[in-house]
């Protein structure tokens, strides 16, 4: 006990200090996981009913009725209620599911015990970070029951639809409150990235350089930064629009604008100002999503392929540079918004460059790969489903990055299926993959491994089967966000792949729900783990006892003599040497040890 | 720990392999069905460049997904086999880092290029159309004989004067406008200028390679040459409200003879509505 945080860390706590307000970053870390899986399950349903409308436009469903009256009335979804359902799913998983989980959740579980640290460096404004963004939360599920529904503008909020009251149901009440929960959200990641980037700065253990961190970290140090960096615009961007839709003020409000035969008084605003600043965030926050994916789907397939990872600067370079490119690419979203075609240019060298960093992760993945012993359990399976998706997600982002060719895509399905794939489906994964690989460190017990490669199995192929198709929907000229495509003659012949995304989209949200099961029986039921390191992997957190206390170790923190991606050392009579290991010295880099 | 070295009821490995496969094999064919629009503007470059890319990114789509089954396959955990601990290498590094921009950098130049030239501005002799979005119809003002638009105003939007046009101005009086129905000439350079009244909305024509959004209180526009006379539709692509998936409009693009008689009869029935 070589520290003084023990002394609040071993003593007997209240539940309320233990549960609900704790200091412990691998409890706040659970709470935020929690959060995340019931905004998952909300998020989730709204998706399923946004495809149950696409699949079978127009039908009559007395049952979902009963529990929507209002935007199933007379059974048939209302196109307001459609344009709600999409703008909610996206908010809801972007930001409170795909954030919160990978980074708050596994951010705030790993890096301490990744770098060897009792806690993170400011574990009160931890807690803050986590209770400040439940309020966000309540807000946004509070905003479905307020007159006129929750936000209807899409998750980017575009005004006027989100500046004026008229211009749509959700403008009222909803929108408002969408913008107050952006500002607890952001107020919270803020606080969650300072912790971050201070806390691995500066608590890190004797011998963990930087260029020993595992890339978990990496990512999670990147993202910290990215957090800190982009979502300030948010913040601001939210409370001028909370200006212009109260006050009366006319930053993204132009002259002239005319709805429900009313002429509104504002003068000199810029709606593509609005877009600029949300945009600014809004990639970034992409990055945010992927790269703790990226982290963990490398440490993962270091620890199940038996290999160290490949090209570790290289990867270390690539999440640098994908971080600060990241901030330099926004005005992709926005080619044919009206913004100067020249800005565009710009925008596409910035784009396309971002595309060799994230060529170079998955050859090194690949390369990860080559002369493997591959132990196939859940949590690799997952792994490689992220680089799969990665792949498909990646390539059609040269479509989409090229301006010219952005034209007639821009705005269809082939977005919502490239994002879906890139950024939604390596967030998703990642966050599955993590959560099976880290269970037993969590709760000293392993989840299901049958029941995991089940749910692996229904969630790899349903994602294809609901994403891959939506390149066609995109391909053949099908918009986003239309509640019903066969208004249009040309879409048409389109409805049979709607059809069948919406069965692939029901298995897969069906096959989460195994997941919640698995995750909850196996917390109290499942396999009890018996070693520290069960998975027999290298990096510092295997090093804690089964189930780590406050404070984490309980003697010493151990120093780290390596990097943490020392499997099948050739001086080392194990498969596995840990970072905690003195022995045997680490082999020189540049291709030495070459192969054994 | 699970014993992780088990034989397994289902070979996780083969089974990845064979469904990464099956993957590619369908996602593939399928490009075949699924085309876009047919084409009936002389954005053909947009096409090429298409399926340039198509083909550039479909290979390495087959390419690398087929090697990741492949090693998912090949290197399963097998008793006795050996692993590497080859981990590093400048050389690999800078062949892919390299490799991949070279792929990339003809991409973006052709894709500049193309930019600049879809971009370009409207040659004199174009045909000028101004297309007004409104949550949720589009209307398309003609200039007239005159060539020339007569002035809007946002305080004169009423019912009765859904453009706002300044009736004082003296260009504004052989101007016309028909609601969700554009008529255009073919093989005759076109300038369509967008404004907004309320939000944003997306002039998206899917047989043209044209999309260009509407934004409140700026002047946006497209120019291209529709190639082909025929009847298509035109979408709105950026959500603009609760009617956003109906707010579609027809286009009509006739022979040259045809579009002069079709201006007439227009001009003769605004000039019939405007005399007393």
């Amino acid at each position: 006990m070589s520290e003084g945080h023990d002394d609040h860390g071993h003593g007997k706590q209240s539940f309320i200090r233990t549960y609900l307000f704790s200091f412990d970053h691998k409890m706040i870390a659970k709470q935020y996981l929690t959060l995340a899986m019931s905004m998952a399950l909300v998020g989730g349903l709204l998706a399923m009913l946004v495809r149950l409308q696409l699949g079978w436009p127009g039908t009559q469903w007395p049952l979902v009725e009963k529990l929507f009256p209002v935007g199933m009335a007379s059974g048939v979804m209302t196109p307001e209620f459609y344009i709600m359902l999409f703008t909610m799913h996206g908010t809801i998983m972007v930001f409170f599911v795909l954030s919160l989980a990978p980074v708050s959740g596994f951010g705030n579980f790993l890096i301490p015990l990744q770098i060897g640290a009792r806690d993170m460096a400011f574990p009160l404004l931890n807690m803050l970070s986590f209770w400040t963004v439940v309020p966000g939360a309540i807000i946004i599920l509070i905003s479905f029951l307020v007159e006129g529904g929750a936000s209807a503008s899409g998750w980017t909020a575009n005004p006027p639809l989100s500046a004026i009251r008229s211009a749509i149901p959700g403008s009222g009440t909803g929108q408002t409150l969408w913008i107050v929960g952006m500002i607890f959200f952001v107020a919270s990641f803020t606080m969650g990235g300072l912790n971050f980037v201070v806390t691995i700065f500066s608590l890190r253990t004797k011998g963990l350089s930087m260029m020993r961190l595992p890339l978990t970290t990496w990512a999670q140090f990147t993202v910290g930064v990215l957090g800190l960096l982009s979502f300030p615009a948010l913040t601001a961007a939210v409370i001028l629009l909370l200006f212009d839709r109260g006050l009366g003020t006319s930053f993204y409000l132009p002259k002239g604008i005319f709805i429900g035969e009313t002429l509104f008084p504002h003068e000199g605003g810029a709606p593509l100002l609005w877009q600029h600043l949300f945009w600014f965030l809004g990639h970034p926050e992409v990055y945010i999503i992927m790269l703790p994916a990226m982290g963990f789907a490398s440490d993962i397939i270091a620890t199940f392929s038996r290999r160290p990872i490949f090209g570790y600067r290289a990867m270390v370079y690539a999440i640098i540079s994908i971080g600060t490119l990241s901030f330099l690419v926004w005005g992709h979203h926005m080619f044919v918004s009206g913004m100067s075609p020249f800005l565009g240019s710009a925008f596409v060298l910035t784009t396309l460059a971002i595309a060799i960093p994230s060529a170079v992760k998955t050859f090194n993945w690949l390369a990860t790969l080559w002369q493997a012993r591959i132990r196939f359990t859940t949590p690799m399976l997952f792994a490689l489903g992220i680089v799969s998706l990665f792949v498909t997600g990646g390539l059609t982002g040269v479509f989409l990055g090229t301006n010219a060719t952005d034209i007639q895509l821009h705005d269809t399905y082939f977005v919502v299926a490239h994002f879906h794939f890139i950024m939604a489906g390596a967030g998703l994964f990642g966050a599955l993959a993590a959560v099976y690989y880290w269970f037993p460190k969590m709760y000293g017990r392993f989840m299901s491994e049958g029941l995991g490669k089940v749910h692996f199995w229904l969630t790899f192929l349903a994602y294809y089967g609901t994403f891959f198709p939506m390149h066609y929907l995109g391909i053949a000229g099908m918009m986003r966000r239309i509640y019903d495509p066969n208004t249009y003659e040309y879409l048409k012949p389109l409805q049979p792949v709607n059809t069948f995304i919406t069965i692939c989209a029901f298995v897969l949200g069906s096959a989460q729900l195994i997941f919640v099961a698995n995750y909850f029986w196996s917390m109290f039921k499942g396999k009890k783990c018996t070693e520290s390191n069960p998975w027999q992997s290298n990096s510092l957190e295997w090093s804690t006892p089964v189930v780590p206390g406050h404070g984490n170790w309980e003697g010493d923190i151990p120093e780290v003599h390596r990097w943490p991606y020392d499997y099948n050392h050739p001086d080392d009579k194990a498969d596995f040497t840990p970072q905690w290991k003195a022995t045997p010295a680490k082999v020189s880099a540049g291709g030495v040890g070459a192969r054994r | 720990m699970p014993d992780q070295n088990a034989k397994p009821y289902v070979n996780h490995g083969m089974a990845m392999a064979i469904s990464i496969w099956a993957i590619i094999l369908i996602s593939v064919l399928f490009f075949f069905k699924y085309q876009i629009p047919e084409l009936a503007s002389d954005r053909s470059g947009l096409d090429t460049l298409y399926y340039v890319i198509l083909g550039i990114t479909g290979a390495a789509f087959v390419l690398v997904q087929l090697v990741l089954g492949l090693y998912i396959w090949r290197f399963r955990h097998r008793e006795g086999a050996v692993g590497s601990y080859w981990h590093e290498s400048h050389k690999v590094e800078m062949i892919w880092t390299l490799g991949t921009a070279v792929v990339l950098i003809p991409i973006v130049f052709s894709g500049l290029a193309l930019w600049n030239r879809v971009q370009a501005a409207p040659p004199d002799d174009a045909f000028v159309v101004e297309a007004v979005g409104a949550q949720f119809q589009w209307d398309f003002r003609y200039p007239g004989s005159d060539g020339e638009f007569g002035e809007f105003r946002p305080e004169l939007y009423s019912l009765s004067n859904p453009l706002g046009i300044d009736p004082a101005d003296s260009a504004s009086a052989d101007d016309f406008y028909r609601t969700n129905q554009l008529v255009l000439p073919v093989n005759r350079p076109i300038h369509i200028q967008l404004r907004s009244k309320d939000v944003q909305h997306a002039f998206f024509l899917p047989n043209f390679r044209v999309k260009q959004d509407l934004v409140p209180g700026m002047a946006t526009s497209v120019t291209f040459t529709p190639i082909k006379v025929g009847e298509y539709e035109i979408a709105c692509a950026e959500l603009c409200g609760l009617g956003h998936y109906r707010m579609r409009a027809f286009l009509s693009v006739k022979s040259e003879a045809d579009f002069q008689n079709w201006l007439s009869e227009q001009a003769a029935a605004t000039a019939a509505s405007v005399s007393p």
